[in-house]
């Protein structure tokens, strides 16, 4: 039995889930006066990765006719992206109306100059630091913090200043949504985790025999099974209990029975039974951790998939999700928002990138599998659009879809020919066309909206390009003499440079930085040297050719003092590498691995990208009004939509109106 | 902790631990070389056990990284 007054309370004092954070008392911050009616609208879409040379073709094609129509009452241009464009970043500038230089996120992945260590960039986790044990239990005395460490401000709090209404829903690198005034609602996306802390972990049970690395899987967990007597037990995982000494993983035991005869199975969990057919997704389940016996739990919510029942039982289960309904983790302003939303819809994936990508990556969903997935997610957002947008009378409303992304990520495969990992027989070649008709409709609805007092802005984040062939960075930083190792190992997360004789080094998917005395703990390359160093890498780096195809692998180098502004420039990666369409950073330089080899295929599934060079994977603009400047950039959005309600743009931000500032001449 | 394996160590060595462990206050030259030890090795398991299995699988969560 559990008294929910009691474990709110305690939630405040006691809850830390891996991550901990801080829950501040109340939701507002100060009045500003009565919120203004008004009947000035501006609606923003968000489509993420959607680009402009796919989009315009299928236009063409006839297959888009609320994008076409919008074309054609309004405007459209391509949106110059971030550099590096990858989400977060790129997120960030639409944001803060800044560039990396103002917002301090440089890249998915960050690394530490004392320790080297690699982390993701947008959020910073810290346990509690002041604690007593008792016996086996660790009490925090002081809260954990789990903070957003994208700087500068975000648009809406001149909006919130101003009493206007707004909801941003999902934007990427928004968790934990900065406490705000009463009237924003904002619902947190990319960057949220799952109840285990992670960017999405599912379990898989099966009985069939896996070799030692088909077990270890990254993005999800395998647990072999053996069915005996027609069932057996297994554990689903939760939070660490960082409560307990030696932080133990929560579980809760579950039974399946399955059926000798026919293709079903049944899940006993603690309180509640599903009844599964082959190839049938449950419901959303709702899932308790216990922290502290009786007092204490953590509320998640998982789907079961029963993939297979024989000749193999498989069976597929959802990364377990932070509950909106009760929220383990600051995930919505006000607190109650994600609440309310999962009393209109029901429970909803809260995990940042909803779609397993990880799980089709590794073959635990196949391709229709992960659509079903995937299919489930758009579901949902569909029913959450339709509710934002059938109560948006005033103020601005900020949606997005990351579907568009995700899938071309996975399915670029399916339709480039020139892809390692092209396959002609797959008959989800038209699965990318298709996720833009469904955005197409999405927009549709968004049209209908429009009234005389309704601008209506349409963005993606950056565009898209096939990743043909992954580069190693860190490898022709060796070979070329100005990184060294300690072992002829590939290592990990740079646990075998020899710093001592280490002068560049790659980390994260764009970053090239320079072991410097004044910044890295073991720095050796002195101030003086910087610019010639820099100067000789970059002209190296342009001349690099694939030896496979002669192709040039790298376009474009950018030096960060040269395009970043702002107080955070000189945490910056001192280069920028911009790969050149059909070329990214492999996943092994990234994560401070050294392979022996400088490039290789792509094979994987995760097909097409755009961690290139920033002017060629541009985004989209469209708005009903006509788009004035000439070369709009992410950037530009928050003065505009400031502008939209007659307030000036924020100090900081490095953009103007794209409705009224011509921007000629602007090279980006 | 009294059972496990003999262990060489150089003479010059084990004077200056000696020293040391007199001068510090330790019970025994043995205390001394064992507490000097297992600080070492927390600090290693820490950042490979705790550390480097645990980022990997976090970073490689990501879309992104295979």
């Amino acid at each position: 039995m559990k008294d929910d007054n009691k474990v709110s309370m305690l939630k405040i004092a006691f809850f830390v889930i891996g991550l901990t954070f801080l829950i501040a008392a109340g939701g507002c911050t100060e009045n500003k006066g009565s919120a203004e009616a008004t009947t000035k609208k501006v609606l923003v879409l968000g489509f993420d990765g959607m680009d402009p040379k796919i989009l315009k073709n299928l236009v063409e094609e006839g297959k888009l006719p609320n994008f076409e129509l919008l074309m054609e009452i309004g405007d459209f241009k391509p949106l110059a992206t971030s550099i590096p464009p990858q989400s977060p970043v790129a997120w960030a500038n639409f944001i803060t109306g800044m560039n990396p230089g103002g917002h301090g996120l440089f890249d998915f992945i960050h690394r530490d100059p004392n320790t080297m260590i690699p982390y993701l960039s947008t959020t910073k986790t810290e346990s509690a630091d002041k604690t007593i044990s008792i016996g086996s239990w660790i009490i925090p005395l002081s809260s954990g913090k789990v903070t957003l460490l994208r700087q500068g401000s975000a648009f809406w709090e001149y909006l919130g200043k101003k009493g206007i209404p707004t909801t941003i829903f999902r934007v990427p690198a928004n968790f934990p949504p900065a406490q705000a005034d009463m009237q924003i609602y904002q619902l947190s996306g990319m960057g949220t985790p799952d109840i285990q802390g992670t960017y999405g972990t599912f379990s898989y049970y099966t009985d069939e025999e896996l070799d030692d690395q088909d077990e270890d899987i990254s993005g999800g967990k395998v647990f072999p099974v053996r069915v005996e007597a027609s069932k057996f037990q297994a554990k689903l995982f939760g939070p660490k209990n960082t409560l307990q000494k030696d932080n133990p993983q929560t579980f809760v035991d579950f039974t399946v029975f399955v059926d000798p005869e026919n293709a079903v199975a049944k899940v006993m969990l603690p309180g509640r039974q599903i009844m599964l057919k082959q190839g049938e997704w449950s419901d959303w389940v709702k899932v308790d951790f216990e922290i502290i016996p009786f007092l204490q739990s953590v509320s998640g919510i998982a789907r079961f998939y029963l993939k297979e029942v024989r000749p193999n039982f498989k069976m597929y289960v959802t990364p377990v999700n932070i509950d909106p309904s009760s929220p383990a983790l600051p995930i919505s302003t006000p607190e109650d928002y994600s609440e309310e939303l999962a009393r209109e819809i029901g429970p909803f994936y809260t995990q940042g990138i909803p779609e397993d990508s990880k799980a089709l990556s590794e073959n635990v969903l196949d391709d229709g599998e992960f659509l079903q997935q995937a299919n489930i997610v758009l579901g949902e957002e569909l029913k959450m659009f339709d509710y934002e947008l059938s109560r948006f009378k005033s103020g601005l409303l900020f949606f997005y879809f990351g579907r568009t992304d995700q899938l071309a990520h996975m399915f670029w495969r399916t339709m480039d020919p020139n892809h390692p990992a092209y396959d002609p027989t797959s008959k989800y070649r038209g699965l990318i066309e298709q996720t833009y008709i469904e955005m197409d409709g999405v927009l549709g609805k968004a049209l209908k909206k429009l009234d005389e007092h309704t601008t209506l802005i349409v963005i993606s984040d950056h565009g898209f390009a096939p990743f043909y062939r992954a580069f190693n960075l860190n490898t022709w930083l060796k070979n070329e003499g100005y990184a060294s190792l300690t072992d002829e190992s590939e290592g990990n997360l740079f646990l075998n440079v020899d710093w001592g004789k280490t002068q560049a080094y790659g980390a994260g998917f764009n970053g090239l930085y320079l072991n410097l005395s004044e910044r890295e703990k073991q720095g050796i390359v002195q101030p003086w040297e910087k610019e010639v160093l820099l100067e000789e890498i970059s002209k190296k780096l342009l001349a690099i050719r694939d030896p496979k195809t002669g192709e040039q692998v790298i376009s474009r180098v950018y030096k960060a003092d040269e395009v970043y502004n702002g107080p955070y420039v000189k945490d910056a990666p001192d280069l920028l590498v911009g790969y050149n369409s059909g070329y990214r950073a492999s996943w092994e330089t990234v994560l401070g691995k050294f392979p022996k080899e400088l490039l290789r295929d792509n094979t994987e599934k995760w097909s097409g990208d755009h961690l290139m060079e920033a002017e060629l994977v541009p985004g989209i603009l469209l708005s009903n009004k006509e788009i004035k400047s000439e070369h709009p950039a992410l950037y530009d959005i928050a003065p505009t939509i400031l502008a939209e309600f007659g307030i000036p743009k924020g100090e900081g931000m490095i953009g103007n109106d794209v409705f009224t500032v011509l921007n000629i001449g602007r090279s980006r | 902790m009294f059972g496990g394996s003999k262990v060489k160590l150089d003479k010059d060595l084990l004077d200056r631990c000696k020293k040391h462990a007199e001068e510090a206050g330790y019970s025994s030259v043995e205390e001394f070389i064992t507490y000097a030890l297992e600080k070492e090795l927390r600090k290693v398991e820490k950042r490979s056990r705790d550390g480097e299995e645990e980022i990997t699988k976090r970073l490689k969560g990501l879309g992104y990284i295979e």
